[in-house]
């Protein structure tokens, strides 16, 4: 049986105010444009609130969750009525969908490039060469490790 | 107004995957005017999709580190990428809320002798353009691109949040089409105007195949080309006709230029200085075509 959780939401990271689905009044505004819910069966940001609201949300914070697929179009944070800001729900799920482990290879290959490096990618040799070739001033990367220290433990 | 002095935020793709973007916009701000200095220690911004997806306290931090490297070395901030454009805007946003993480954010950010983020402007290189269009940019057109109907595509985080990014309107932008008209093109409004490039889609197939929707919709309203702001976006349409065309033998042959490098033409570059023969859809046929 699927058991609710109406304390879940409170888990959600409030930074950019997730806290606000508590106004979705279910109306499907955000579902009209979103190119993730014209593509996935399974991706409905208004389902993906609900589901947050009540707290039957271990699906979505599981592994291979569709909430990977949101384009962060941002157009269901336009459209809402309410201010409710999906998007910043999804995130925010997304979030704690890391936290458990639960986020795809891709995610987190890219955050450990960021952390260990300071960028989402490093400078290849054609690349250096590219830039030498159209006369673009010499790029000076950022020291390795220096985000992890700022980070903290 | 824009001020005369910017500091690059140079973020990582256009630097480390598509510098051709990055020789065409220090061309421009050389040519205009405006001096654009480089400063040491920037990361990336960082990255809003899949970063933000895996920690937002993270991605606030390390933006927020950004911002306060550019308040205490530099000043106002100049980027080519709504990636960096969306994280710097919206972090310099969220300093100024009262939540209790932000405020414990602020504080490691000043342990490490940077100020509290959030006093300095940030520009996109869109921005630039609308503010610097009459009084300085206009006069400095050599090129015109007589005949040629342009597609433009705002990439979604030039335009949205709405209210924190304030460009321009969400889904009705006009602010650079008025650019384009005055370069002597067209610009051509299309089906799903200010959609998605898809690019942040996990699923390839499916980021592909928004991207193949827009651009079949630029085609039928007779596009000679595509022009974005943004690098990401820049790759789901240039690099991405190639793969479309591997998966679904679909072909667009639309050419994809950065909003820098259509400016650096106007400007009167040396087209064959600004390395467009990396691009993965030919612009060569375009450019001695429309530009005169």
């Amino acid at each position: 049986m699927v058991r609710a959780n109406p304390d879940f939401a409170k888990q959600l990271n409030r930074i950019e105010k997730a806290g606000n689905l508590n106004y979705c009044y279910q109306c499907s505004a955000c579902v009209q444009e979103c190119p993730a819910a014209l593509r996935f069966s399974d991706f409905n940001p208004r389902e993906i609130v609900l589901c947050a609201l009540l707290g039957v949300a271990d699906e979505l914070i599981g592994e291979n969750s569709v909430i990977w697929q949101c384009a962060t179009c941002y157009n269901c944070y336009e459209r809402c009525p309410q201010k409710a800001r999906p998007v910043e729900v999804i995130t925010a799920l997304k979030n704690l969908a890391f936290e458990t482990g639960n986020a795809p290879e891709q995610i987190t290959a890219l955050r450990e490039s960021v952390l260990n490096h300071g960028t989402i990618t490093t400078l290849s040799d054609s690349m250096k060469k590219r830039r030498d070739e159209l006369g673009v001033p010499a790029i000076s990367l950022p020291e390795a490790g220096l985000l992890k220290k700022i980070l903290g433990g | 107004m824009a001020q005369k002095e910017l500091t690059l935020f140079p973020g990582c793709m256009i630097p480390l995957r598509y510098p051709q973007i990055e020789k065409a916009a220090r061309f421009f701000f050389r040519t205009i005017g405006v001096e654009v200095s480089d400063i040491e220690g920037f990361t990336c911004c960082p990255e809003p999709w899949n970063v933000k997806g895996a920690g937002l306290t993270e991605w606030l931090t390390i933006a927020g580190r950004n911002l306060g490297i550019a308040q205490k070395h530099g000043g106002d901030l100049i980027t080519l990428c709504n990636g960096c454009y969306s994280t710097l805007k919206e972090a310099k946003h969220a300093f100024s809320s009262d939540e209790r993480t932000v405020e414990e954010v602020i504080k490691r950010i000043k342990s490490t002798d940077l100020p509290k983020p959030g006093d300095i402007r940030v520009l996109h290189f869109a921005d630039l353009l609308s503010e610097l269009w009459e009084p300085v940019i206009s006069q400095c057109v050599k090129k015109r691109l007589e005949g040629a109907n342009i597609a433009i595509h705002h990439g979604c985080h030039l335009l949205r949040p709405a209210d924190v990014m304030k460009f321009d309107d969400p889904f009705d932008p006009e602010v650079l089409e008025r650019i384009i008209e005055s370069l002597g093109a067209t610009p051509v409004r299309y089906r799903g105007y200010t959609d998605c490039c898809g690019r942040a889609i996990l699923h390839r197939d499916k980021s592909l195949d928004v991207a193949s929707a827009k651009l079949d919709s630029m085609k039928q309203a007779g596009a000679d080309c595509v022009v974005v702001p943004c690098p990401a976006c820049f790759e789901q349409f240039d690099l991405g006709q190639v793969e479309i065309k591997r998966k679904t033998k679909r072909v667009f042959d639309l050419p994809v230029l950065h909003f820098s490098q259509l400016l650096a033409l106007a400007l009167e570059a040396d087209p064959s200085s600004l390395g467009l023969d990396y691009h993965r859809v030919p612009v060569v046929d375009l450019v001695s075509k429309f530009l005169s």
